[in-house]
This record gives C-alpha cells, structure tokens and sequence, in this order.
C-alpha cells in the first residue's frame, strides 16, 4: 500500500520537472545557434540531409553505396561555391526526420525534395527555389480519375506519403477523400496497384520515375499546385542563407543548372525537361 | 516472375546481408547490455530494501508501458536537446537497451521469486552472506527456469531493431527499403527475402534455446 502512495505522488512530480526540463531546453540555444557559414568555412566539409529512397532526387546507390540525384547534385555545387575547400557530407534523412535532425545540429542543410511552405517557415528557413515541382496524380490505366475533380467523392482514398507537403494540399483540392499516408513511395505505389487505393500523389517528378517503371500506370490531370523546392537552414542562419542563395543564382547563370536539369530529368518519359528551366 | 529474378541479383542480395548484420550487430550489443542491467535491476527489484525496490519498481513499470518506438525517437531526437548527441547506432542502441534491460528485469525477478525460500533460508544457515546467497544458489536455479522467456525476449528484441528504421539505421529493413527504392516492383520480393532472414536468425536463435534447456535441466 505504501509503494501505491508513492508512486501516486511521484506521478505529478515527475511530469512537473519534465515538463521544466524540457521548457528550459526549449529557451536555452542549442548548438546550432553557432554561425554555420563559419562553422563550414572552418571545418572544410558542409552537412547535407538528402533523401536515399527517391529516383531522380536522391537515391542510394546500391554498388557503389554513394547517394546520386540531382538534389545530390545541387548540394555539391553549391557547397563548392560556398568554400572551394569544402567537402559535402550526406546524411540520408526522411520526410519525418530531415526537420528534428536541422533543428539538433546533425545537419547543416536540408536538400531533400522539400517544397517552401508558409508552415515550414516559421520553423526553419528556406533558401530561393532551387527547383519548379508540381503536384500531380498517378492511377492506374482505365481508371476513371482524370484529375482532381474526380477525387472529391466520398469512397475515394488516395494514397501519400507521412509527413509530405502533398498529401495538405489534397486535402484542400478534395476535401472529400480519404487520405491514406504510406511510409515511403514504394509501399504508396504498392497499395495503389493492388487496388487500397485509387489515385497516388505526390510531385510530377517523383510520379513520372514510377510511371517509367510501371506501364499500367498513368501520370493524370497536369499540375495543380506550384510546389517550388528549397534548402532549408535552421532559423537564423543568415550568412548561410545568403551565401547559398548566392551560389543557386551563379549555377544558373553559369549554364550548370541547365546542365544538371537535363541530366537527370531528359530520359523521363513524357516530361519536357525544358519545361523545368521556364518560370 | 521477372520481378523476382531481378530483385535477387548478387548485388542486392549482398547489400541485404550488409543490412542483416547491422541488425545482428545492434541486437547482440543491446542483447548482451540489457542483459546484464536487466539482471541488475531484476536483483535490486527483488532486494527487501523497500524504496530501493519500489523506486526501480516503478521506474521499469513507466519504461515497460511505453511503445519501443517512442523511446527511439526520444534517444534520437529528445536528448540533442539535453546536449547529448548520439550517432544512429548509438541512440538504435540505447533505446532498445533501455526498454529490453526493463522487460528482463521483470522476467529475472520472477525467476528468483520461482526458486523455493528454502533455497536461501538453507544458504544463510550454512553461514553465505546474502550476496554469496544470490549469486551461487539463487541465480543459478533461477536463470535455468528463465531461459524460454528470456529467449522469446530476445527474438522480439532482434524483430523490433527494424522499428529503428524510422530514424534512418541502416539495418536489414532500411537496406530492402532502398533497395525497393531503386525499383518499386522489388517491394514484395524484398519482403519475402527479409521475412526468411529475419526467420532464420530468430529459428536459430530459438533451436540454440532449446538445445540449451535440455544441456542444463
């Protein structure tokens, strides 16, 4: 009976002094308060989070264990343009990691496939749009969706990835549908083709690499959101901020971003690269 | 059937094996840590000093009652916060160390509790002190009743390293993820592959167990 006591009293004891913990973790400044433009120019290498399971943006090379993808790309050149000296690191992240890990110091900079939105904003910052993307939808030959009108019924699910930017915006578009989050791309992919659901969304990018590999599916209905792609940075981090804008506009106009662009997006099936250099 | 043939090719198949031992390499660390704080803590549960037990006592009971995948995201995304930054390995580690040291506690202590009072009552008559009491005449008998808990303890303990996914471990999950990443028809051949390994190990594991409960009782 004693033990009994105790442990109710040490109950709301407990939460009271985690719960100051935590607050008083939450005001002191992390390490990543420190200026990392010269924490890089310092230490010669630059920390990027990338994804390892995305075709064309971030992909885990399987012989060679390097990650290749014109997210990939892009962080090379800019970090060479940063510090001449400076060697980019890669650290794989998911769409659910990339913010906590930005935030904790293990990354410097974020360049996975991340849409600038109003919501990150408040808690990271992004640098100038590196990349146009725009949501789309895949579903499967013969299906009747031809684009988002044909979602916003009741019975419809349509199938996303947790944590990702697209599955907000469908629920805006099709307020009707349900929504249906998948751990990564392949398991989304997978639950459309054997029929959980019945339109995938995501990225025009990203949905044109499965389509490449899945001739019984269809890339439908156009764009219908502008989802522009940025590195993100910790709050703060100005001088970073600055140089990598700097860097984005030089590989621009050097004919690099052209070159980069065609590189990875030219052998798509139904998708202009060219369009990706307009806007 | 394509699909199949392509997916087990010898390069994704040893890139497999590279994610199994990842896997066995974080179950055997965490396997052998837990094992010995966990008999530690199931010792000390057991010990008559009441707010020693009771104190530990409650600190297992919040650990036991809380998802293995919480405990995961807070080693890896909580501490930084208190300035203790671990590597993906570290925090997969600790945290599975953590809440499988509080799930053996619970199996040691009642192992002890199994073994017969007279035991110790007979022990402490011949003059062994309590600590001498524990650690030749009760751990003994109490380990060899506690190997088929302790073993299913461990099978979990191999299956639940692939809920360190989730922070990026490259263990034996993550590697089919990528895998199945580079061609999306692989999803299902990798899943077959991975549950046969994943079967294997933990069937081993468990003929090992058997074989040592006929050695012993």
């Amino acid at each position: 009976m004693k033990i009994n006591k105790i442990k109710i009293l040490m109950l709301p004891i407990l939460m009271i002094v985690s719960t100051l913990v935590l607050t008083a973790c939450g005001q002191t400044k992390s390490s990543s308060s420190q200026n990392q433009l010269t924490t890089i120019k310092n230490t010669h290498q630059m920390v990027w989070g990338v994804k390892a399971d995305t075709k064309l943006f971030g992909l885990m090379n399987i012989k060679t264990s390097k990650i290749e993808g014109f997210d990939v790309d892009m962080a090379k050149e800019i970090t060479k343009r940063i510090d001449p000296k400076a060697k980019p690191v890669f650290v794989q992240v998911t769409s659910q990691t990339r913010i906590p890990l930005l935030k904790n110091g293990n990354i410097q900079a974020i360049i996975a496939t991340m849409t600038i939105t109003k919501e990150r904003e408040k808690i990271v910052d992004f640098s100038k749009s590196y990349f146009n993307a725009g949501q789309s939808l895949l579903v499967m030959k013969g299906s009747k969706i031809k684009n988002t009108k044909d979602l916003n019924k009741k019975g419809t699910v349509v199938l996303g990835t947790v944590g990702s930017n697209s599955v907000l915006n469908i629920k805006k578009v099709a307020p009707k549908a349900k929504v249906l989050q998948l751990q990564d791309y392949a398991q989304a992919l997978t639950a459309l083709k054997s029929g959980q659901g019945d339109a995938l969304t995501t990225d025009n990018g990203i949905l044109y690499g499965m389509s490449e590999q899945n001739p019984q599916t269809r890339v439908v209905g156009g764009t219908f959101t502008k989802e522009p792609y940025g590195v993100a940075i910790d709050k703060g981090q100005t001088d970073l901020k600055n140089s990598i804008n700097k860097a984005i506009d030089e590989i621009q106009q050097d004919g690099t971003y052209r070159k980069l662009i065609k590189k990875w997006f030219s052998n798509v099936p139904g998708f202009d690269w060219r369009e990706l250099l307009n806007d | 059937m394509k699909n199949f043939v392509d997916a087990y090719s010898w390069i994704n198949i040893t890139y497999l094996f590279k994610g199994l031992l990842i896997t066995l390499e974080v179950s055997i660390i965490s396997l052998l840590l837990s094992f010995i704080i966990g008999s530690f803590l199931g010792v000390i549960r057991y010990s008559r000093i009441k707010w020693v037990s009771g104190t530990v006592g409650f600190i297992i009971d919040i650990i036991r009652n809380l998802p293995l995948l919480l405990i995961i995201f807070f080693t890896y995304f909580a501490l930084p916060k208190l300035q203790i930054h671990l590597s993906i390995m570290q925090a997969a580690i600790s945290a599975l160390t953590v809440f499988e040291s509080a799930m053996i506690a619970e199996i040691v202590r009642s192992g002890i509790n199994s073994v017969p009072i007279g035991q110790t009552e007979g022990a402490r008559a011949n003059g062994l002190t309590s600590i001498q009491t524990m650690w030749h005449i009760i751990l003994p008998q109490a380990y060899k009743k506690m190997i088929p808990p302790l073993v299913s303890q461990f099978i979990s303990l191999i299956k639940d390293t692939s809920l360190a996914t989730i922070i990026v471990l490259p263990d034996l999950m993550y590697h089919a993820q990528i895998i199945y990443g580079q061609n999306n028809n692989y999803i299902i051949p990798m899943f077959l592959a991975i549950s046969i390994m994943y079967f294997v190990v933990n069937y081993a594991l468990s003929l090992i167990a058997r074989w040592l409960d006929r050695r012993l009782v």
